[in-house]
C-alpha cells in the first residue's frame, strides 16, 4: 500500500491524471482488502474464544466479502451487459451508472476510455474473431464515429447512427429499460432508483418526486414523449444505415470514417 | 488601412499575434477610457508576456478548479442529448415537445479545424433559419466569427438554441451558483458580457446569410447551478444594453488610426526576443516606450487586464489608485499628496480644485473632530 501510495503520488506530479485515478482505484482496493483482513482476524479470534460457535463468518463479514468475489467479468462484458440492458448507444459515464445500479462489481470509467480504439485494433487484427465488438455510434451525416458514445457491434446498423433527434430518442428508450428493469426487480436498490429518477426528472409528467416514482408512470411518459420523435428519427436512421452499409468497409462500419485523414492539411493551411 | 496595420505590427515587433477570445473581447469594455490597453489590444500585443518583461509578471488566468468544474457542469447539462438544458428550456422559452434536435459542432466527422467548424455551423444554422419545419434546435459548441479591429476572432459559445418563433437563443452555462434566486452580480455582468458577444456575432453570421438583427433574441438564457446542488437552474437576461456597449467599443477599435497618429513613430512594445524566447531589449527602453501610451488605472483592472500590475505600480500616489469613484470625487486632484495638503489648508489649491478642496476640509474636519471626541 506504502508503494502505491508513493506511485499515486508519482502520477500526480507528473500530471498523468489517468495513471493517478487508475492507482487511487487500486490502493483503495488495497485499503478495502486490509480491513477485510482484519475483519476475519477479528472474527476468528472471537469465534476460537467462542466455543461453539459453528458458523464461520458473521453474516456482517460475509457481506462485506461479497464485493470481492464480484469482479469477476471482463470490463468489456460488464459495459456490454449494461448497453444490452439500455437498447441504445450510450456514453460511459450513463454505462457506469447502469452497472452500477443493476450489476455487481465495480466498473471504473477511466478504463472506459480506451475500450474502444482496443476493440477497434482487435478488429482490425482479426476481423468478426469475437462474437461481439463494442463499436462506436455513427453520426448520421458524415458517418464518422458519434463523440463519446459506445455501442455493440450485433445491433442492427440503424440503432447504431446518431441524427438530430438520435440523443433524445436514445435517452428516452434508455429511461423505458431502466423503468422496465425495475419493476421486473421488484425491489430495486436505492442506486437504481436514483438512476432513474435521474432520467425521470427530465421527461415531462414522469414523476413529481423521486419518492412518489413509479417505474409504470416513468415508462408510459418516455413513451408517449417517444411516440413524437420516433417517425422522423427513424427515417433519418434507416436512411443512414443503407448509405452507410452501401459506402462503408467492414471495419469503418463498426468504427466509423472521419475527415481525419484531411486534418493534417487543415492544420498546416 | 495598410499604413495603420504596417504600423500596429511595427508597434507589436516580432511576436505573434494574440487572438481575442470572448473574454478578451468582454474585458474591452470594462475601462473603454484606456488608450493602452486599446491600442495594445488592436496591435495583438502579448500582454502577459510584455508584463513579464517589464517586470510585472502577473498570474493571469481562470484557475485549472475553475476549468474543470465549468466543465463538469456543462458536461452534466448536456449529457443524454442535453436533456436537462430541454427541461429548463421548455420551462423558460416554452419550447414545444417536437423540438429535440441536437447538432454536436465541437467536430467535424473528427475534424476540430476553425475553419472547418466554423463552415459546418454556418451551413446547419442557415438551414435552421431558412426552413420552416423544424431543422435544428439545439447547437453544441457552434463556432462564431467577429471581426475585432479588422481581425477575425473565432468565438465558441456553449449552446444555441432555436425556437419556432424564428429566433435564435444564446445559451451561456456558467458554474457559478445561484443562491436563493441571487447570483454574484460581478459574475452574472461578465457572463451577460460575454453572451453579448456571442449575439453580436451570431448576429453578424445570420446578417451575411441575409436575415435581420430581430433573428437573434435580445435575451440569452443562463444556466447556473441552483443554490448548493448540482440541480440547473435558468434565467432570462436582457443584454441590450451591453450590446450597444459592445458596438461602440468594437468601433473604436475601427478608428484606432486617430489613437495611434498620436504616438511617436519609433515606439514599439517588442521585447527582442532570441530563439529561446529570452528578451534582449533593456526593460527600462522597454518601460519608457510603454509609458509613451497613456493608462487608466483603476483597481478593477486587477480583473481583467494582464498589465494591471505595471499600471498600479505606475498610479502609485495618484487618487486614481483608490478607485473610480475617488478619482470621479476629487477630479481635478489627481495626486494624494496634494489631497492631504489641500485637506490641512496648506495649499489653498487652483479654481478648478476648489470644490473638491472645500469637500476634503470639511472631511478632514469630521474626522478630526470624531478622533477628539473619541479621545
Amino acid at each position: 500500500m506504502d508503494k502505491l501510495r508513493g506511485d499515486v503520488r508519482h502520477a500526480m506530479i507528473g500530471g498523468d491524471r489517468v495513471r493517478a485515478k487508475e492507482l487511487r482505484a487500486e490502493l483503495r482496493d488495497a485499503e478495502h482488502r486490509w480491513d477485510e483482513a482484519l475483519a476475519e482476524l477479528a472474527d476468528k479470534s472471537q469465534s476460537a474464544a467462542d466455543s461453539d460457535a459453528q458458523a464461520p463468518a458473521t453474516p456482517v463479514a460475509a457481506l462485506r466479502l461479497a464485493p470481492r468475489a464480484r469482479v469477476l467479468l471482463p470490463v468489456r462484458e460488464q459495459v456490454h451487459q449494461a448497453l444490452t440492458l439500455l437498447g441504445a448507444p450510450a456514453a460511459p459515464r450513463l454505462i457506469v451508472a447502469v452497472h452500477e445500479a443493476f450489476y455487481a462489481g465495480r466498473l471504473v470509467s477511466s478504463r472506459l476510455t480506451s475500450l474502444r480504439r482496443d476493440e477497434e485494433r482487435s478488429f482490425r487484427a482479426a476481423p468478426y474473431a469475437r462474437p461481439y465488438y463494442l463499436c462506436a455510434a455513427l453520426t448520421a451525416d458524415l458517418l464518422s464515429p458519434a463523440r463519446g458514445l459506445l455501442a455493440v457491434s450485433t445491433w442492427p446498423m440503424d440503432r447504431r447512427i446518431i441524427g438530430p433527434l438520435s440523443p433524445r430518442v436514445d435517452y428516452l428508450t434508455a429511461a423505458i429499460a431502466v423503468a422496465e428493469q425495475l419493476q421486473r426487480s421488484g425491489d430495486p436498490e436505492p442506486a437504481a432508483r436514483r438512476l432513474l429518477w435521474r432520467f425521470a426528472a427530465n421527461i415531462p409528467r414522469a414523476a413529481s418526486s423521486m419518492r412518489s416514482m413509479s417505474p409504470h408512470e416513468v415508462a408510459t411518459a418516455a413513451r408517449a414523449e417517444l411516440a413524437v420523435h420516433k417517425e422522423a428519427d427513424s427515417a433519418h436512421r434507416t436512411a443512414a444505415a443503407r448509405r452507410a452499409r452501401t459506402q462503408l468497409d467492414d471495419a469503418a462500419q463498426l468504427f466509423g470514417s472521419g475527415l481525419a485523414l484531411s486534418r493534417p492539411a487543415d492544420t498546416s493551411a | 488601412m495598410n499604413d495603420l496595420e504596417a504600423r500596429l505590427d511595427r508597434i507589436r515587433g516580432n511576436v505573434a499575434p494574440r487572438n481575442h477570445n470572448a473574454r478578451t473581447v468582454a474585458a474591452l469594455t470594462s475601462n473603454p477610457g484606456c488608450a493602452r490597453r486599446a491600442i495594445m489590444d488592436a496591435a495583438g500585443v502579448d500582454k502577459q508576456l510584455l508584463a513579464s518583461c517589464a517586470g510585472f509578471a502577473a498570474q493571469f488566468g481562470q484557475s485549472q478548479f475553475a476549468i474543470g468544474r465549468g466543465n463538469a457542469f456543462e458536461a452534466q447539462v448536456k449529457a443524454g442529448g442535453c436533456a436537462e438544458l430541454l427541461r429548463l428550456l421548455r420551462e423558460h422559452l416554452q419550447l414545444s415537445i417536437p423540438e429535440v434536435s441536437y447538432d454536436n459542432l465541437d467536430e467535424v466527422g473528427g475534424n476540430t479545424c476553425r475553419e472547418v467548424r466554423y463552415a459546418r455551423t454556418r451551413a446547419l444554422l442557415a438551414r435552421a433559419a431558412r426552413s420552416d419545419q423544424d431543422a435544428g434546435t439545439l447547437f453544441d459548441h457552434p463556432l462564431l466569427r467577429l471581426q475585432v479591429g479588422g481581425r477575425p476572432v473565432y468565438l465558441e459559445p456553449d449552446l444555441i438554441a432555436f425556437q419556432l418563433r424564428n429566433r435564435f437563443y444564446v445559451v451561456e452555462i456558467k458554474s457559478f451558483s445561484v443562491i436563493d434566486g441571487l447570483a454574484d452580480g460581478e459574475k452574472v455582468a461578465a457572463a451577460v458580457i460575454q453572451s453579448a458577444v456571442y449575439v453580436l456575432a451570431l448576429r453578424d453570421l445570420l446578417a451575411d446569410l441575409g436575415f435581420g438583427a430581430d433573428s437573434v433574441a435580445d435575451n440569452v438564457v443562463l444556466v447556473c447551478p441552483e443554490n448548493f446542488s448540482n440541480q440547473p437552474t435558468a434565467a432570462l437576461l436582457d443584454v441590450r444594453k451591453q450590446l450597444t456597449v459592445l458596438q461602440r467599443q468594437l468601433a473604436r477599435l475601427e478608428r484606432i488610426g486617430s489613437l495611434v497618429d498620436l504616438l511617436p513613430p519609433a515606439l514599439t512594445f517588442d521585447p527582442r526576443l532570441d530563439e529561446y524566447g529570452l528578451p534582449h531589449r533593456p526593460v527600462s527602453e522597454l518601460i519608457s516606450d510603454v509609458r509613451t501610451v497613456q493608462a487608466r488605472y483603476a483597481p478593477q483592472c486587477l480583473a481583467s487586464c494582464e498589465m494591471c500590475f505595471f499600471c498600479r505600480d505606475e498610479a502609485r500616489g495618484t487618487t486614481a489608485a483608490l478607485g473610480r469613484e475617488v478619482r470621479d470625487e476629487l477630479g481635478a486632484v489627481e495626486l494624494v499628496q496634494v489631497a492631504l495638503r489641500l485637506a490641512d489648508g496648506t495649499l489653498t489649491g487652483a479654481d478648478d480644485q476648489a470644490e473638491a478642496a472645500a469637500m476634503l476640509r470639511a472631511a478632514a474636519r469630521l474626522r478630526s473632530e470624531c478622533l477628539d471626541g473619541a479621545a
